[in-house]
């Protein structure tokens, strides 16, 4: 395929996109914290947080969001920490001589609660997840940005 | 030992000399067996021992083992001769890897599926448990297949070992399914259990029929016998082991083992008497003119097993208790000449009758050896084999005039054609010069022909172990009493008259000869491995063909996933009533958004299916997607919504990176404009179906919404779990299992698309 060319995205794209960063990450704390009482969970918050990536990826191409982000490179440590995380936050009732996903504190107990944010292993589930979905979708831009400019 | 300094072969020399080092791991897996034959030994003297607890309660499945007799004798058989083998095949393996210039790495291909062989033979002679029973015979049909296959640069070698594999677990099969009719009869899997539950009746006999059938497969029998001849491809030391006291007799050992369930049905039994007799005849006959070592001996297990299943087939205290003496001294005598056969072949490099002869002053002690293990087996006196045919004519006597016929017929085949085999090997003019055999490839044949011998003078501890198996698998007391008469009695008399056929059998070559190779090829025309391989050719062809046209493109494939999904829904609609199953609600206040938003839906697929650019596609597709997280959002769904927008938003966004790689052309442009059309009304037809099956299937849905108890449930219960918002309740908690399934099969996903996109860096 001969390379279309390509016109560079405005100006004004290029930096919002990356100032959208510090804002969505807030987003998804918010999601997660009160994911529990309100809409949103670990799994809408990583989207969330990825859709930020792509469009700096999109705005910026691929090399140069990586330059940018040097961050980014660690994507495939957090997905698989992410995903560790999480089977973690639901097989660690085994040891106990419980079923898995035994949440703790169980049915009744007293919860600690700061704000909205409440103290309990489902929280280390959905931080979990959301590791994982953030990595896991850095990773597949990468690589959808990156192979472009590789193969050919 | 059995060696001769003279000139010996270059190369022969060259592969008797352990250039790959001593075989460690046959030599642990011998001791191992010893070991466990030194325990089941004296388990069984102690008194037996069972042991039983639950693997899977809710499906009734248990591990329960019992060391009763009839295991005791199977377990001390398989890992008794397993031990012996094991030591022969540490020579064998060596000097056949190095013939054939693999590394001794390839060690590590064999010993470890030997070993699991002799476990799972020692598992399945002590299950007490129909599907454990079945889990057992599997597992040794498994192990028979990488160790048939063991020489996996040969054709015929693989072509043998998957011939194996399909006979006896696609028989197994029918084990299985009789399992789940008695259990669904009876309610158990365990067999003490059924025995003393089952009555006569249709169930019990198809369950008997079915069980026989698995067994008889097994053991080589006719018509399913042809796998064993092919079997010999294997290795010496596999045919040793498999083919004369595991394997083939793991079969037998089914039998033995619901032999009070066959019992319960005089057709099974008069089949089994019919197969036996037809193996009997059919193996000793072939075997009478094969040519290479190790089919002779094949051919004649195949007979061999036939005596065991007419006994079985015939019942009685007799027949149980002669079948199992039978087992016990078949199975030494038989590896003993399987590896005598191996060991020929080593010394001379020659592995057929018409080019060996005249070994015996070349190898003197070999040929006593195989000469006391053939007498054994052609039932002379002095050997343990003279006592297993003295009861089998007893039994055989027991059942009727035309089966103690065939018993002398039986008998006398085996005279004639075991003495053949002895005498084109070790008598006569010698026709090829024989290398050095080491001494570990004689020592075990020697060690079970003193054993054959030792036990044709003190019969005691055979008979004692038999007795106890017959027991069981007669299903009441009997005893076994072999003995040397010195009178008239019939037992003798047959014997006599089965040594003067057999003499004449051995005489009269041209007719037998001519008689043979008609049967040969008679069998070759006609017989079941025709069968077979016709329908494996045939199953072949229809998996191509359906292979041809699912795959052909893209939209092939998911019409092959579209059309029967549709057809069978359609299906499952015309026979179920749908008359005022379907009903329109009343449309008020935000409906008439959700219509709005749907119709656009609609209409947004119609220009979707007439779109010829892919990038249009894929925009208009993503307005489906916003129309719908709109839908979910207005009927009270927040949560969905959220998730529908952020994703179809990613979605788009990764479609469109995956399509800018794709090439820009159409794939169907070198089509005709006429397939082009077809293909075009293909496509049309097969999304009518699928789309509409799917219409019809929601609008039922919505029609009627299942009056669930399980969604209020979850709601009442979501507050004890500290939360407010059920779905994320239920994603990380109610059902949090499979949420942590689900993203371990995310993980894994992107791992594939890596490994297809960069060879499997992740980053």
């Amino acid at each position: 395929m001969s390379r279309r060319e390509r016109k560079r995205p405005d100006a004004v794209v290029r930096v919002v996109a990356r100032m959208l960063l510090g804002p969505v990450l807030m987003v998804a704390a918010a999601l997660i914290a009160k994911g529990y009482a309100e809409v949103g969970d670990g799994f809408g918050a990583g989207v969330a947080v990825s859709l930020v990536i792509a469009l700096v990826y999109v705005a910026l191409g691929g090399a140069e969001a990586e330059a940018a982000l040097p961050v980014l490179r660690h994507a495939p440590k957090l997905a698989v920490g992410g995903l560790l995380l999480a089977l973690a936050s639901g097989f660690f009732p085994l040891l106990l001589g419980e079923p898995p996903v035994s949440h703790r504190p169980a049915v009744g107990e007293h919860v600690v609660k700061i704000g909205a944010l409440e103290l309990f292993t489902p929280l280390v589930l959905d931080v979990g997840v959301f590791l994982l979905v953030v990595g896991v979708l850095t990773v597949l831009l990468h690589h959808l940005a990156r192979s472009d400019d590789e193969v050919r | 030992m059995a060696v001769v300094r003279g000139d010996v072969p270059a190369g022969r020399e060259a592969s008797a000399r352990p250039g790959l080092g001593l075989d460690w791991l046959g030599w642990i897996a011998s001791a191992l067996a010893a070991v466990v034959f030194a325990l089941v030994l004296g388990g069984w003297l102690t008194g037996g021992m069972a042991v039983s607890f639950p693997w899977a309660p809710t499906l009734d499945l248990r591990l329960s083992f019992a060391l009763d007799g009839l295991g005791a004798l199977y377990a001390l058989l398989a890992t008794g001769v397993g031990t012996l083998v094991f030591a022969y095949g540490t020579g064998y393996l060596t000097v056949h890897l190095e013939h054939e210039g693999r590394p001794a790495g390839e060690r590590w291909r064999f010993w470890p599926w030997m070993a699991l062989f002799a476990v799972a033979m020692v598992g399945l002679a002590t299950a007490q448990d129909l599907v454990l029973l079945f889990v057992f015979f599997d597992l040794t049909a498994v192990c028979s297949y990488f160790l048939i296959g063991f020489d996996r640069g040969r054709r015929e070698a693989r072509n043998a070992a998957l011939m194996a594999l399909l006979v006896t677990v696609v028989s197994a099969v029918a084990m299985l399914v009789a399992a789940v009719l008695l259990y669904a009869e009876y309610g158990t899997f365990s067999i003490p259990e059924l025995i003393a539950r089952t009555g006569t009746g249709p169930v019990t006999t198809i369950a008997a029929a079915l069980l026989a059938v698995a067994g008889v497969a097994k053991s080589a029998q006719v018509p399913l016998h042809f796998w064993l001849p092919r079997a010999m491809a294997a290795p010496t030391p596999v045919s040793a082991y498999l083919h004369s006291a595991a394997m083939v007799a793991a079969g037998v050992l089914v039998i033995a083992r619901v032999h009070p369930l066959l019992e319960r049905s005089a057709a099974v039994l008069t089949g089994l008497v019919v197969v036996g007799g037809l193996s009997i005849v059919i193996g000793g006959v072939l075997a009478l003119r094969q040519d290479v070592l190790k089919q002779v001996l094949a051919y004649s297990t195949i007979s061999q097993y036939g005596y065991l299943v007419l006994m079985y087939g015939i019942g009685s205290a007799a027949g149980n208790g002669a079948a199992a003496f039978y087992v016990l001294a078949h199975g030494v005598a038989k590896s003993a000449l399987f590896m005598a056969a191996g060991a020929v072949t080593v010394a001379t490099g020659e592995d057929r009758l018409s080019r060996l002869g005249g070994l015996g002053r070349r190898m003197p002690l070999l040929a006593v050896v195989t000469g006391l293990a053939a007498a054994s087996l052609a039932a002379l006196p002095l050997t343990v084999g003279f006592f297993k045919d003295e009861l089998f004519f007893t039994a055989a006597l027991g059942a009727g005039p035309l089966t103690a016929a065939l018993a002398v017929a039986a008998a006398a085949l085996t005279f004639a054609y075991i003495a053949r085999f002895w005498i084109l090997l070790f008598l006569g003019r010698p026709q090829t010069e024989a290398g050095e055999v080491s001494r570990v490839l004689v020592a075990p044949v020697a060690v079970l022909a003193v054993v054959s011998v030792l036990g044709g003078l003190v019969a005691a501890p055979f008979a004692s172990l038999a007795t106890a198996a017959g027991t069981v698998s007669h299903g009441g007391a009997l005893t076994v009493t072999p003995a040397y008469h010195l009178d008239a009695r019939p037992e003798n008399i047959m014997a006599l008259s089965a040594w003067v056929f057999g003499g004449l059998l051995l005489v009269a070559r041209r007719p037998v000869g001519w008689a043979s190779r008609g049967l040969a090829e008679a069998g070759e025309r006609f017989g079941p491995r025709r069968i077979y391989e016709a329908g494996l050719h045939a199953l072949e062809r229809v998996s191509s063909a359906v292979h041809d046209r699912e795959v052909r493109d893209l939209r092939t494939s998911i019409a092959a996933v579209l059309v029967p999904a549709g057809v069978l829904v359609a299906l499952a609609f015309a026979v179920t009533p749908t008359a005022g199953a379907y009903t329109t609600g009343p449309v008020a206040g935000l409906d008439w958004l959700v219509l709005t938003l749907l119709g656009l839906v609609v209409v947004v697929a119609l220009v979707i299916a007439g779109a010829r650019d892919r990038l249009t596609v894929v925009l208009v597709l993503s307005v489906i997607g916003f129309a719908l997280a709109a839908v979910y959002a207005l009927v009270g769904a927040p949560d969905v919504a959220l998730v529908a927008v952020v994703v179809e938003t990613m979605l788009t966004l990764v479609f469109l990176a995956a399509l800018a790689r794709l090439p820009a052309e159409q794939p169907d442009r070198d089509l005709d404009e006429a397939v082009r059309v077809r293909n075009r009304r293909r496509d049309v037809v097969a999304g009518a179906v699928a789309g509409l099956a799917v219409f019809a299937t929601v609008w039922g849905f919505l029609s009627q919404p299942a009056a669930s108890t399980v969604a209020s449930d979850l709601i009442r219960r979501t507050p004890a779990a500290h939360g407010g918002d059920v779905v994320t309740v239920i994603v990380a908690d109610f059902r949090g299992l499979d949420t942590l399934v689900e993203i371990t099969v995310l993980l894994v996903a992107v791992i594939g698309v890596v490994a297809l996109l960069r060879r499997g860096r992740l980053w």
